[in-house]
């Protein structure tokens, strides 16, 4: 009976050592976020943007409808430098927030008013590109359906119908024509409760990082920051 | 709550993770002479093993013996199958993912050969079988091999695919007493010869067997699968099965390879050794994956880390963005 008690009362102990210890790394996170947004851990203080051509931000759609939070965040990343953005949320809540969007980012042009690979053009304005779930599967589904509209066509005026036309450059060249135009995202960063993207486009998330960042309702410029460092530090491998 | 993967990591375990093992790196002989004096280990379940992006060149080192014998010196695995009471059995997830990463990292970490390496992976993997046999779970796909992998030098793939081979063979008994299933997933038409054999009789020895199914994606790319279903498809739609305007997404997902199983989407994905991408992996498969990146190499992920990411996967706010009806897409 001792010996269970003693058991019991050492589990509760052990209980209470973690729940402080999870208290003390909660509150050490904020501190360090705020060390970063102040610019006083110096590692943090220059990042080597070049690196990170595109970054794709996916917000879950019920946080999404918190446009000033959102305007905020792409405001802390065009100080950093980063210049091309995708924004997704599932249901095309940030789509319909486009124009309030670019009222207040006078400096960001939509992807579509891009001519050139967004990833090469000189990084005097942000290019924001809003994508939601139908840009995803069904944009595959679609980029498909074209292929096979075309194949079929040739097959009818005497063409041998090939099974082999379809190839990962055909989908590809299919997808910008349906209006995918987004490159890979180098690095995603997910704001919401699950710790998944939501559907976001699968062609184009093959080496990308993702980092789940906790929802939006909470972000912080140094956490931002420190994702952004980590992903500069990351070696890529991509299968060899 | 420790596999949270906060956006400030709280602490980067490849540093300060001590290991585990204290053994000296042994030359091949003495190597092969301690794992023939391991007894065999019950139940001795399949365990394929490889990394995927990081993957170790051994020459001329295959074991020749029965994986599912232990390594001298390293720790048994007749742990607890015991489920921790901070899970629930109806929480659990149907569909487990993992890409094991950090086999080669391991072992230069030690000091040892890359084989052993290779070894304690196997180790994990087995660890992991017997876990999901005991709570249920239904599928582990397991990322074996990549498109991408094809990079890597003659020497090391060939080693792979021989490494692969030999060790289903050698767990055969275990499988079909387990009631394994086991499915392949990925283009095999460029596997040897005697791969492909393998693959296709262990296939069809297990094909009814519904405890476990185990895939094992080898020569697998997110992208390529989806080209593939892409494909059948339009031989459906030539043999007048479908018509053009019928294709969408969901007969597109309907031909992908994990339609294999009766659970294709991965509830969760664990990825080790820190890395933090999918690398091509089930790419379409994903959309409403659970994610969970660990910081430990794949050696080491053993009970206590797997017991971490269910808790996280368990615990966590399964949301589909509204997609359980239809979704006010735009």
């Amino acid at each position: 009976m001792i010996g269970y008690l003693g058991l019991q009362l050492l589990w509760y102990f052990m209980q209470i050592i973690v729940s402080v210890w999870y208290h003390i790394s909660i509150v050490g996170n904020m501190f360090e976020s705020y060390f970063i947004s102040y610019e006083v851990l110096n590692k943090y203080k220059s990042l080597h943007i070049g690196k990170l051509r595109y970054l794709a931000v996916v917000i879950e759609s019920e946080e999404a409808h918190q446009t000033s939070k959102v305007i905020k965040l792409l405001q802390w990343l065009d100080s950093v430098g980063v210049k091309n953005v995708c924004l997704y949320d599932m249901n095309g809540v940030l789509k319909k927030s486009k124009d309030t969007i670019f009222q207040i980012m006078k400096n960001a042009k939509s992807i579509e008013e891009v001519n050139e690979d967004v990833t090469h053009h000189a990084p005097d304005h942000m290019t924001l590109e809003f994508v939601s779930y139908v840009d995803g599967k069904e944009a595959v589904a679609k980029a498909a359906n074209l292929i096979f509209v075309e194949n079929f066509k040739r097959h009818d005026i005497g063409g041998e119908l090939d099974h082999q036309i379809l190839l990962e450059s055909h989908l590809n060249q299919a997808l910008q024509i349906v209006g995918c135009k987004g490159p890979e995202p180098d690095l995603l960063l997910v704001y919401g409760p699950v710790r998944s993207h939501l559907g976001f486009p699968p062609w184009r998330i093959r080496y990308t990082e993702i980092v789940h960042m906790g929802s939006l309702n909470f972000m912080r410029y140094g956490s931002l920051i420190k994702a952004i460092y980590n992903f500069t530090k990351v070696r890529h491998n991509y299968g060899t | 709550m420790f596999s949270l993967r906060f956006p400030i990591a709280l602490k980067n375990n490849l540093i300060t993770y001590p290991p585990k093992r204290t053994t000296k790196p042994a030359p091949s002989s003495h190597y092969l002479h301690s794992i023939n004096s391991q007894s065999h280990l019950f139940p001795s379940q399949s365990m394929i093993v490889t990394k995927c992006d990081t993957m170790a060149v051994v020459a001329n080192n295959i074991p020749k013996v029965a994986l599912g014998d232990e390594v001298e010196g390293g720790t048994s695995l007749d742990e607890d199958l015991t489920m921790p009471a901070e899970l629930k059995m109806e929480l659990m997830p149907k569909h487990v993912a993992v890409i094991m990463d950090g086999n080669r990292r391991w072992a230069e970490m030690r000091g040892l050969p890359l084989s052993e390496g290779h070894v304690a992976g196997m180790k994990s993997l087995k660890r992991m079988v017997k876990l999901c046999l005991s709570w249920e779970i239904k599928v582990l796909t397991i990322f074996m091999f990549s498109t991408d992998n094809w990079a890597r030098s003659k020497v090391e793939v060939e080693f792979l695919f021989s490494l692969v081979e030999r060790i289903v063979n050698s767990e055969i008994e275990a499988i079909m007493r387990e009631r394994i299933k086991i499915s392949m997933i990925g283009d095999s038409s460029k596997l040897p010869e005697s791969l492909q054999r393998m693959i296709t009789n262990v296939e069809e020895s297990t094909k009814n067997h519904s405890k476990l199914q185990i895939i094992a994606a080898i020569n697998y790319g997110g992208k390529h699968d989806v080209v593939q279903a892409c494909k059948s498809v339009t031989k459906k739609v030539q043999d007048g099965l479908l018509h053009l305007e019928d294709i969408n997404e969901n007969i597109v997902e309907k031909e992908l390879q994990t339609n294999c199983t009766e659970f294709p989407y991965p509830d969760l994905l664990i990825r080790t050794s820190g890395e933090l991408r999918v690398s091509n992996f089930l790419l379409w498969q994903l959309a409403y994956t659970e994610f969970f990146f660990n910081q430990q190499l794949w050696p080491d992920f053993g009970k206590s880390e797997f017991v971490e990411a269910l808790s996280s996967f368990q615990k966590r706010q399964r949301r589909y963005g509204g997609r359980h009806s239809s979704p006010s897409i735009q």
